[in-house]
């Protein structure tokens, strides 16, 4: 079996093919194989390699003078070019990679930049926005405290909360109203004062108010024709609904 | 033959160093210059191709494979190829297409042998022509045994039988004669 297989391998002209080198890919493969298993195949092609180069020495032909000279030269300006070209390469590779580098930077910051310019915006809008709603506000106030029609209602706080104190500033004509809260008793830490109004039987809600803070500062109260706003105690952070029995203070107005 | 110049040279050639090739061309340029010759039949050609053979012989020095092919036969091969690929071109590029006309091909440039490897021309003639042909055919010509035998019109048996008996003779001739150059050598 193996026997007939080594035959007609060796039958076929595929070694011959392979020693001239005009062997495809697959058939070199299945060449190269064989010779690697098969002592008789290999002995084979070892003997056509030692004909052909006998037989091509008796075609010797003495080359021309001078010839040496010029493959010699030939090879050596190859050498040069390769080497030129090793060094354009080279040289190319590090500019290459130097662009690459100064465009990622280039494009990192200017990235870094689009997004510090979007939150510098950010800022400026935010900014102006407060500045006309504090002077919107200001103005407000100096109109209620200016205009001859406000009137001033003091607020005294009820018995669970006697040193309240707080002045209400209300212009029916503007539409305008303010408290300012001057003193508050000290509660314990987890309860707070919280502002309420009653505006057209809705109740609303204004907010906690800060001891601290709330002391100079007048808050606006929205306006209705019959409103009434309360001041009531809550559990810290504030209520979603006022405590009816934790109201201390109550101003009509 | 000479294993440990074999050696050498493929040594320098993966080093890349110049010298492989000048070494090359004085141990091999003659019979490479022949083999040109034999495929391309005109002195100026050959000496293109032998000039473009040994700049692809140094430009793939790194992929010759020692365990795949011995020195001779990877030197061969490029410069059959070169050969080759420059009939081609040549053949194109001059509209008058170049008949491989077989008893032109095949016929042995006698004269044009280099006279002192080891009495050829005598050796040559031991082979019988017939034999001869068959094996240029073969080597030279890079014919499949089918091809040579539909262009020789030699039929397939005869022509595998010419081959075993060429290479035969030819090992007889080159054994002897290889005998008598090492003693003359020794002495």
């Amino acid at each position: 079996m193996m026997k007939d297989k080594i035959k007609i391998f060796l039958d076929s002209d595929l070694l011959e093919k392979y020693l001239l080198g005009t062997t495809n890919k697959q058939e070199s493969l299945q060449v190269e194989r064989y010779i690697a298993m098969y002592p008789e195949v290999r002995e084979t092609y070892i003997e056509l390699q030692d004909n052909l180069e006998t037989f091509a020495k008796m075609h010797a032909i003495r080359t021309p003078e001078g010839l040496k000279n010029k493959i010699l030269a030939r090879i050596r300006t190859e050498n040069a070019g390769r080497r030129k070209f090793l060094r354009y390469a080279v040289a190319a590779s590090f500019a290459a990679v130097m662009f690459a580098g100064a465009s990622y930077f280039l494009w990192n910051q200017n990235q870094n930049l689009q997004e510090e310019n979007i939150i510098v915006n950010n800022k400026i809008e935010s900014l102006e926005e407060d500045m006309r709603e504090q002077l919107e506000d200001v103005r407000n106030q100096f109109i209620v405290l200016n205009n001859p029609q406000t009137k001033r209602y003091n607020v005294k706080g009820n018995n669970n909360a006697k040193e309240l104190k707080a002045v209400a500033y209300i212009n029916p004509v503007k539409k305008l109203s303010y408290i300012n809260v001057k003193n508050l008793p000290n509660l314990p830490e987890d309860q707070s004062f919280q502002m309420w109004a009653e505006v057209n039987g809705e109740m609303i809600n204004l907010g906690i108010i800060d001891k601290v803070a709330g002391q100079e500062k007048l808050l606006a109260l929205p306006y209705a024709d019959k409103a009434v706003s309360y001041i009531t105690i809550e559990p810290k952070g504030g209520n979603n609904t006022p405590t009816v029995e934790n109201i201390v203070a109550k101003i009509d107005y | 033959m000479s294993t440990l110049l074999e050696k050498h040279i493929v040594e320098l050639l993966q080093e890349r160093n110049e010298k492989a090739i000048s070494l090359l061309y004085e141990h091999y340029g003659d019979t490479l210059y022949g083999v040109a010759k034999k495929v391309v039949r005109d002195d100026e050609l050959a000496q293109d191709v032998l000039q473009e053979s040994f700049v692809k012989i140094w430009k793939k020095s790194d992929s010759y494979d020692a365990t795949k092919a011995k020195l001779f036969t990877w030197l061969f091969r490029i410069t059959r190829n070169t050969a080759i690929d420059k009939l081609r071109s040549v053949n194109t590029k001059s509209d008058k297409e170049i008949q491989m006309d077989v008893s032109d091909v095949y016929n042995l440039g006698v004269d044009s042998i280099r006279p002192e490897f080891m009495d050829v021309r005598e050796n040559l003639d031991k082979i019988e022509d017939k034999y001869q042909i068959v094996l240029e055919a073969l080597f030279f010509q890079g014919m499949t045994q089918q091809e040579a035998s539909d262009e020789l019109n030699i039929p397939l048996g005869t022509i595998k039988s010419r081959l075993k008996i060429g290479l035969r003779e030819l090992k007889k001739i080159y054994g002897s004669s290889m005998m008598l150059a090492m003693l003359l050598n020794l002495i």
